[in-house]
């Protein structure tokens, strides 16, 4: 038995071989390379007993009343969705007021530009935190999962 | 169909049996009573998994919880016959995804992708005492060194070697070509072997000196 392991041999199939997913033909061209090869043989045994060790692993999980007791987020997300559409709302329609009054107010071009730099920047806070939030349901990958 | 009634890790294995397909079925007509028995046979398998992903005990149940809700909110574009768990992992891990987005924006967290020591996790399972502490010795240092991986060689592994799932349902899980996932696991088993042996090697290192 050799201790190298062949350069040409594609260890990844060792994984294959343990799981028994390999065809017929590569599970024989492993059944044979392990024949010669004492490091690819340690390797399958230790990931054998690594694989032993995880499976035979128990986590504490919570018990089934506190699965029970949290509220159901789907009223939460419906009032959620409510407040910021009637928010967006709210905030066209003042943003748009105070445009107009300001246009005809008889403040000076001091203080228009003032107001008017307040009001940007506020749209322009709101504006980044609608647009952060758009994307995250663009990329949400749940949705491309297909029936 | 056969129905293949074990159980991995106590949790049922959920390979489109015809138990199952009937659950979904009956859940999908808006029975309670199979809606509610479809959440007990997987809240804690979507749990574990979170909690493999982000190590952290409340994190996995407020993610789980959520995908539990996404789960059933959409169990009418779910075909019956098709396995439940890689569809609810998917579900777990995307949570999971947000999770980590919205953690970094909070905390400005550096691109290291450990999580909290998943060995303080475990419980121990009552079996005999002397061979117990053995083993839980070894999965300590095992789950300890999980924790360390990179997140995608750390979800495969589990998905894997602790929730047992098929090459192709982890490819379903992951959206990963099937040719994909045997090396990119082999790539996991070796890192995770490798620091195996350097924490092997240090905790001995230091218990001599």
């Amino acid at each position: 038995m050799s201790s190298q392991c062949r350069n040409d041999f594609d260890q990844a199939l060792l994984s294959g071989y343990l799981d028994d997913v390999l065809t017929q033909q590569d599970t024989q061209r492993v059944r044979l390379h392990l024949e010669t090869c004492t490091t690819c043989s340690h390797l399958v045994e230790e990931m054998k007993t690594t694989r032993e060790v995880t499976m035979t692993s128990t986590f504490a999980t919570p018990p089934d009343d506190q699965w029970d007791e949290r509220p159901s987020a789907g009223l939460s997300r419906l009032s959620f969705g409510l407040g910021w559409g009637i928010l967006i709302i709210w905030f066209v329609a003042s943003v748009g007021f105070a445009l107009g009054q300001l246009w005809s107010g008889p403040e000076s071009l001091t203080e228009k530009l003032l107001i008017f730099s307040a009001l940007t920047a506020v749209t322009l806070l709101l504006l980044s935190v609608l647009i952060d939030r758009l994307k995250r349901l663009g990329s949400d990958r749940y949705r491309r999962i297909e029936k | 169909m056969v129905d293949r009634n074990e159980t991995v890790n106590g949790v049922m294995t959920l390979s489109a049996t015809t138990a199952t397909e009937d659950l979904v079925r009956r859940a999908q007509n808006g029975e309670t009573s199979a809606r509610d028995e479809l959440a007990r046979e997987n809240q804690r398998a979507a749990f574990l998994f979170a909690l493999h992903l982000v190590g952290n005990h409340d994190d996995a149940l407020d993610i789980s919880q959520e995908a539990m809700l996404r789960f059933f909110s959409t169990l009418d574009r779910f075909q019956s016959g098709r396995a439940v768990r890689p569809w609810l992992f998917a579900i777990v891990r995307n949570q999971a995804r947000d999770f980590w987005r919205r953690s970094k924006l909070r905390r400005h967290e550096s691109l290291d992708e450990s999580i909290p020591d998943l060995s303080r996790a475990l419980v121990d399972d009552g079996d005999d005492p002397e061979q117990s502490a053995f083993r839980r010795e070894q999965q300590a240092r095992v789950w300890r060194v999980v924790s360390r991986l990179p997140r995608a060689q750390r979800e495969i592994l589990v998905l894997r070697d602790f929730h047992d799932l098929s090459y192709e349902e982890i490819a379903t899980v992951l959206g990963i070509p099937m040719g994909t996932v045997m090396s990119r696991l082999h790539a996991a088993r070796m890192n995770l072997r490798r620091k195996y042996l350097a924490l092997a090697s240090h905790q001995a290192a230091r218990s001599d000196s």
